[in-house]
């Protein structure tokens, strides 16, 4: 089963003074795996600034521009087509508890997902915190654990955008009980890694067909490693697995590596940023207009 | 004067001075008796009475003060002040065949360095080989992921360390740091041997002393050679974080002597992945960076959103090979004092040699056997927690209270695996001209040396920054608390006994090992024994 998205991501920025100088880096672009092809994408910009791109050091794709022509105002606009495919979930043929263990425990095996399970500030949890913590049993397979720990992060806390902000700690989030999607990941994130899961950020899109929490603009859920499976995501803030309704931008080890903009302005008044997203099944439109095509072909 | 005469005569300046029971001294042997290689300079020395000699101190301050060599203080008494680095006349000398082993040392200790960067960047074998526990590097925020899987230009991380020597009361070398982040102070050591020559000319002259001038010759050198590819005639910049920082100086003397422009972040942007200067000219692209700011500021796509200093898409400019950075961002991990205890297994890892120069001895507490020996022998000692730096949380065995010593026990018993622990290195001690007191003391000293690496070359600096501890007592030779520096010789080759005096304008006589050799309109005669021909005469 296939069903197209359209993705469009548009930010708007008004400042109050000139800018004289500007460079911003975007890393929004719907990424390629198996589960996700881009059937096009384009972007522009109000500035017609020439773009360029990089890849981040986790080979995701950001796009750049720098202009030194004076402005008060920037949009940015990017248009995508996903074809997103069904994702298989790691339902049967799962290793027996013992060998996962003897997996996640392995030197070289460390060594290849450490950025995946070190602890920063976004990720990191107090010694005080760990008792209230789930943590998984002893003959607990890991799917089995991570799935309970995204209901127990879920159930854990309330959403609500008005405490947090992009720099909050998991910390923070245990001692407020509430945050958004960014917050419930990197608390998801944390725990995993205790129990010596590796486990990264994700950024991407929601549908918004679906009615669900941070839908309105780009979304954030956790990928965590299941041996003998792979990656698997799991988003905590809806208690949902990540399935065909998840569009994956980039992913990292938390949020520093996944921020949607950056930019250094040279400016001295105040700025206004707003940004927003689009994200709709395009499966009934499509097909029928293929359909029309060929009939008049 | 005759030089028997002279030996016996002890100069007002040296009149007091006192040999340090417990730490080697550089120069003294005896009470005024010197060491071979110090017999020609000292027996100059002793001429000087001790007006004359404030005379030549003040003439050597003044030379500092003219070449503009200063650095600002900040305190709250003083703010900004102007202050020289003190310089001291007295030059510290190294025979040749003793920096011979030295200059090995360094440079196997740098190329083994470098080895190590880029294989914790690419393949991580010595993480693998569990040689280096993974966790020590991964746990470091001098680690970056932004580096993994790059390789930059000849493989090379650090093009210029700057080894940090101390001479122990066992005669011998010991490295009591890696700098592998742009250290600082060569221009000190280019700027004292300028005051040395300016100064005392007459007596350096003499001397057949290794040069130090040619160094930004070498840097500039050594930037080209790690230029991007296909780029014949590379444009090379110094990078400063701007005139307020505490070693500006320096990055304007060596874009001055380099011939290559000074720049702050501002003077740079980046655009399609290149980096370009502005110029009046229009835009000018850049291709090798010598950049004296901290990783953190460099880029602020990259490290510090916050940062005004850097040149915002460097890091993505260079990660497409379209510019090279010295040294390279990422390096810090390597010069953690952590790490420093595994140098001498990271030389043998990757070069299969013996360490030439010697670890200070470090204990790691997470050991068994070393910890027991911590335990039991903590006010010999110095506690170290790894993972800080500028001092912090370091216990000093000999100067710690009993209560002190049993809180720290507790301290390491809950986290072994963050303490180690040296003994106190008995820093050597140099003659060194106190003002005020108008005469030569011994003082602590140091040695900071600096290496360069590029693609197929390797240099090492002849010589150093031989920082002092001016303070009485004090081991602390920074230039913000009280320090200063002296001249280091390098001695071209160790003929000890010899001293060179040009008298009058038509003649002049050398000494070597007891014997005059004269040379003048007359020719040439070697003490008693007759007439010698030499082909060319003087030769220095």
């Amino acid at each position: 089963m296939k069903t197209d998205y359209e993705v469009v991501y548009k930010t708007h920025n008004t400042y109050e003074e000139n800018v004289r100088e500007a460079f911003f880096s975007f890393l929004i672009l719907p990424c390629q795996n198996e589960s996700q092809v881009v059937r096009s994408v384009s972007w522009s910009n109000s500035l017609e600034a020439e773009t360029f791109q990089h890849t981040n050091p986790f080979g995701f794709e950001a796009i750049n521009l720098h202009t030194v022509e004076p402005f008060n105002a920037f949009e940015f606009q990017m248009r995508a087509i996903v074809e997103k495919r069904m994702t298989w979930f790691p339902i049967d043929g799962l290793l027996p508890v013992e060998e996962e263990q003897r997996q996640l425990q392995d030197h070289l095996f460390y060594l290849e997902n450490h950025l995946y399970l070190g602890f920063a500030h976004y990720t990191r949890i107090q010694e005080e915190y760990r008792s209230k913590l789930l943590m998984r049993e002893p003959q607990q397979t890991v799917y089995d654990y991570l799935q309970k720990l995204c209901t127990f992060t879920y159930e854990l806390l309330e959403f609500d955008p008005e405490p947090t902000h992009v720099c909050t700690s998991a910390n923070e989030v245990l001692k407020l009980g509430r945050g958004v999607c960014q917050d419930y990941t990197h608390l998801f994130i944390g725990i995993a890694r205790l129990n010596k899961i590796p486990c990264r950020y994700v950024s991407g899109y929601l549908n918004q067909g679906l009615d669900l929490a941070g839908s309105a603009v780009m979304h954030a859920w956790a990928e965590a490693y299941i041996p003998g499976f792979g990656w698997q995501g799991f988003d905590p803030t809806n208690n949902l697995l990540a399935d065909m309704h998840y569009i994956k931008a980039t992913h990292g080890s938390d949020y520093s590596d996944c921020s949607p903009l950056k930019g250094t302005l040279k400016t001295n008044g105040k700025q206004k940023t707003r940004y927003g997203v689009q994200v709709h099944p395009l499966q009934e439109a499509e097909p029928a207009q293929q359909q029309q095509l060929q009939t008049t072909l | 004067m005759d030089a028997a005469v002279r030996q016996n005569q002890t100069s007002e300046v040296f009149a007091n001075y006192q040999i340090p029971p417990n730490f080697l001294d550089e120069v003294f042997r005896a009470p005024g008796q010197v060491h071979p290689h110090y017999q020609a300079v000292y027996q100059q020395f002793l001429e000087f009475s001790k007006e004359e000699f404030k005379a030549l101190n003040e003439h050597a301050k003044m030379s500092f003060f003219n070449q503009g060599i200063t650095f600002s203080v900040y305190s709250d008494k003083s703010k900004g002040v102007e202050r020289i680095f003190p310089f001291d006349l007295f030059p510290r000398i190294i025979p040749a065949a003793e920096w011979a082993k030295v200059e090995k040392g360094i440079l196997q200790r740098c190329v083994a360095l470098n080895l190590f960067i880029q294989d914790i960047y690419s393949d991580q074998h010595i993480l693998k080989d569990k040689v280096v526990p993974a966790e020590l590097i991964f746990s470091s925020k001098n680690y970056f992921k932004a580096m993994l899987d790059f390789k930059p230009v000849g493989g090379i991380y650090t093009h210029i360390s700057g080894t940090d020597l101390i001479k122990h009361s066992d005669g011998e070398y010991y490295v009591l740091e890696d700098n592998l982040r742009c250290p600082s102070g060569i221009s000190y050591v280019l700027s004292n041997r300028v005051a040395m020559k300016r100064t005392l000319f007459q007596m350096f002259r003499q001397f057949n002393v290794r040069t130090v001038g040619e160094y930004p010759q070498e840097l500039l050198a050594t930037m080209q050679s790690v230029a991007p590819n296909g780029i014949d005639a590379p444009t090379c910049v110094v990078l400063t974080p701007g005139v307020y920082n505490s070693a500006y100086f320096e990055h304007a003397f060596l874009a001055l002597t380099m011939g290559v422009p000074l720049v702050e972040g501002r003077d740079l942007y980046v655009d399609k992945n290149f980096v370009y200067m502005k110029t009046i000219n229009g835009p000018k692209r850049v291709d090798v960076v010598y950049r004296r700011l901290d990783d953190d500021f460099l880029d602020p796509m990259e490290f510090k959103p916050d940062s005004m200093l850097g040149v915002p898409g460097i890091m993505a400019a260079y990660k497409k090979g379209n510019v090279t950075l010295l040294n390279a961002p990422g390096t810090g991990f390597a010069d953690d004092k952590a790490v420093y205890t595994y140098v001498p297994d990271i030389i043998k890892y990757y070069l299969q040699e013996e360490p030439i120069l010697n670890n200070v001895h470090t204990y790691r507490c997470e050991k068994d056997d070393d910890y027991k020996y911590v335990l039991e022998n903590m006010d010999k000692l110095v506690i170290k927690p790894v993972d800080e730096s500028g001092g912090y949380g370091i216990l000093i065995g000999s100067k710690a209270t009993q209560e002190q010593i049993s809180e720290f026990k507790t301290l390491i018993a809950a986290n072994r695996r963050k303490y180690i622990a040296q003994p106190v290195m008995n820093l050597s001690m140099h003659a060194t001209f106190i003002e005020g007191e108008d005469q030569f003391e011994p003082r602590h000293v140091d040695l900071r040396s600096f290496t360069l690496l590029g693609k197929d070359r390797q240099y090492v600096l002849k010589g150093g920054l031989s920082r002092v501890a001016l303070r009485k007592g004090s081991l602390i030779v920074n230039s913000s608390q009280g320090g200063g520096s002296k001249d280091t010789w390098v001695m071209t080759e160790d003929n000890y006994g010899m001293s060179m005096q040009q008298n009058g304008s038509m003649e002049q006589s050398m000494t070597m090992d007891g014997q005059t050799m004269t040379m003048g309109p007359q020719g040439m005669s070697i003490g008693t024994q007759g007439t010698v021909s030499m082909g060319k005469p003087g030769t220095e």
